[in-house]
């Protein structure tokens, strides 16, 4: 078996009813452990990639695929939603209509629930998901009640209930205030670092894609234009206005002084590595 | 408030096992269909108002929606007495019966307003013996009690998450009122009947364009988490019919046949 846990060769999709292609031609692989951010503007196709990898598309929503998308060793066009939910859960982007129960603990449970887990072993999963996201004691809440970050956090652990290898997160803070945003992107942190679990997020926000991601891949009119080290990503200029992603601040200071002849040892991309540029400099 | 979304509580009607809830409400429905006594659905109308009090709901919210179709409840009295003829005349008619097709119209028949005060009366008890089910039942041990009384769980499921959505769907519409009131659009307020009629699709379309698409959205989230993977689901909550709960269901078995005898007796 490969070493990867995401493969996907010469995807290409169509939304039915659309003649316009919102995938064409990606070819992309996932290590396990690995965190990669998926950028891009709105349109490029961030959400429809996302969508293909635990089988929403083509099953859920049509539509035309070519190539093909392996997952955890299962071939997403042959294999059920349902049963690809056991190896990616998914984050969606809209917050409201992803959560469909009355109460946190039973939002938690209806994963597992469907999968036909014991009573005994899911009331221990929905302690365990509400610590990781940090929502214990919320159990017997209505999640209609719950803040932004909250919520987004509540789908988090509804994913982590199944035990995915993989969690898929559409643009988990665009909708959120800064205060959510810390709190949601600190359970990433906490995920990719405590449980190495294998993350794909799309996102608009370079900062957290610069701090978090091992992997950045910058999407344009559904392609592919390059998928690399934050690093090398957020120091091609070329790269970034052409697909309208703005680079990180710390980058775009860095960018500024090199343009000014200054020789940086190394380019800085998020907040540590800023500091250490500036200390050195000065 | 609706009529629908559960009102928390801890009396022995919210903790009765939601399968005896569902067969009680739809053998009285069955009992309330076949009842054409006033003395009978007064009986029930009775009953149903006194387990309103046994579960502490909020009978002001019911007032608020008797008064909203009170309209529909004189439309129907007057219908009724219109068309349905019989010996005792009301109101003369206005139009002589020697005209031909239209002859006899306006006569308004004392047998079809009583008729008519009857399918009210019916309506009324309806529309008040539902929310003893919904609103005294977490929605989530609702559709267990369907799952359990034998409807396949992707049904009862769908069902439920649909029926869960129309609370929503009530603040999306007043939230579009307020936002056409915002641009000063104010027929829903101050408008007549004709003006509202033809202000109604300005409110009707976005709604359902809006609940398609968060069902759609809602069907996405579900099978993102395994909805329908094994036919053998589990449940975290699971209910137990008890001893007082099998007595309660053989009482209201009883009281429906009681029912069904006085309707043939009287
Ligand atoms: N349900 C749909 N039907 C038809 N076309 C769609 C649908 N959803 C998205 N698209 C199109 O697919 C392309 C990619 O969209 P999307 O994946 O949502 O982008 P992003 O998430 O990066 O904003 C866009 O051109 C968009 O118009
Ligand atoms: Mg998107």
């Amino acid at each position: 078996m490969a070493a990867e846990l995401i493969r996907i060769t010469g995807l290409s999709y169509r939304y039915p009813g659309s003649k316009k292609w919102a995938l064409q031609d990606i070819n992309l692989t996932v290590a396990p452990g690995e965190l990669v951010a998926l950028m891009g503007e709105n349109g490029a196709g961030k959400t429809t990639l996302c969508q293909c990898l635990n089988g929403i598309i083509p099953h859920s929503r049509g539509g035309r695929l070519k190539g093909r998308v392996m997952v955890a060793g299962l071939d997403t066009a042959t294999t059920l939603v349902a049963r690809l939910a056991l190896k990616v859960g998914m984050v969606l982007e809209d917050p409201e209509t992803q959560l469909f129960t009355t109460l946190v603990k039973n939002e938690v449970a209806f994963g597992p629930e469907n999968l036909g887990r014991p009573a005994g072993e899911i009331r221990r999963t929905i302690t365990w998901a509400l610590e990781v996201v940090g929502l214990q004691g919320y159990e017997e809440r209505p999640p209609a009640a719950l803040s932004g970050g909250q919520k987004q956090r509540l789908a988090i652990a509804a994913a982590l209930a199944m035990q995915p290898q993989v969690l898929v997160l559409d643009e988990p803070t665009s909708q959120l205030d800064p205060v959510g945003s810390s709190e949601v992107l600190a359970v990433i942190r906490d995920l990719k670092e405590r449980y190495g679990l294998t993350i794909v997020i799309a996102t608009h926000d370079s900062e957290t894609a610069a701090a978090f991601a091992d992997r950045v891949c910058v999407l344009k009119e559904g392609r592919v234009l390059a998928c690399d080290s934050p690093r090398v990503v957020f120091r091609d200029r070329e790269l970034l206005r052409q697909a309208w992603v703005r680079p990180p601040q710390v980058a775009a200071l860095a960018d500024y002084i090199q343009a000014r002849g200054v020789d940086l040892a190394g380019f800085p991309i998020n907040l540590p590595e800023g500091r250490r540029m500036v200390t050195e400099l000065l | 408030m609706s009529l629908i979304e559960y009102y928390p509580g801890h009396t022995f009607i919210h903790r009765l096992d939601p399968r005896v809830k569902i067969l009680a409400l739809l053998l009285t429905t069955t009992a309330i269909f076949i009842s054409e006594n006033f003395l009978v659905i007064g009986v029930i109308c009775l009953t149903v108002f006194t387990l309103w009090l046994a579960a502490r709901l909020p009978v002001r919210v019911l007032g608020r929606y008797f008064k909203l179709l009170l309209g529909l409840f004189t439309f129907v009295i007057i219908m009724q007495g219109l068309f349905l003829g019989g010996p005792t005349a009301l109101v003369k008619p206005v139009i002589p019966a020697a005209v031909p097709l239209i002859g006899g119209l306006g006569r308004l028949s004392l047998e079809g307003v009583v008729f008519g005060i009857l399918l009210s009366l019916r309506l009324i008890v309806l529309v008040a013996l539902m929310p003893l089910v919904t609103m005294t039942t977490p929605i989530h041990l609702f559709a267990l009690g369907l799952v359990r009384l034998g409807l396949p769980y992707r049904i009862a499921y769908t069902a439920t998450t649909a029926i869960n959505l129309i609370p929503t769907l009530e603040k999306e519409a007043a939230a579009i009122i307020a936002a056409q009131k915002m641009r000063g659009f104010t027929v829903f307020e101050r408008g007549n009947f004709g003006q509202k009629l033809r202000a109604y699709p300005t409110l009707v379309v976005p709604l359902i364009i809006g609940a398609m698409r968060k069902a759609q959205l809602m069907g996405v989230a579900m099978d993102a988490r395994a909805f329908g993977y094994s036919t053998r689901r589990t449940y975290v909550e699971d209910i137990k019919m008890t001893a007082g709960d099998r007595l309660v269901l053989a009482g209201v078995i009883g009281y429906n046949l009681a029912i069904l005898v006085a309707n043939f007796v009287l």
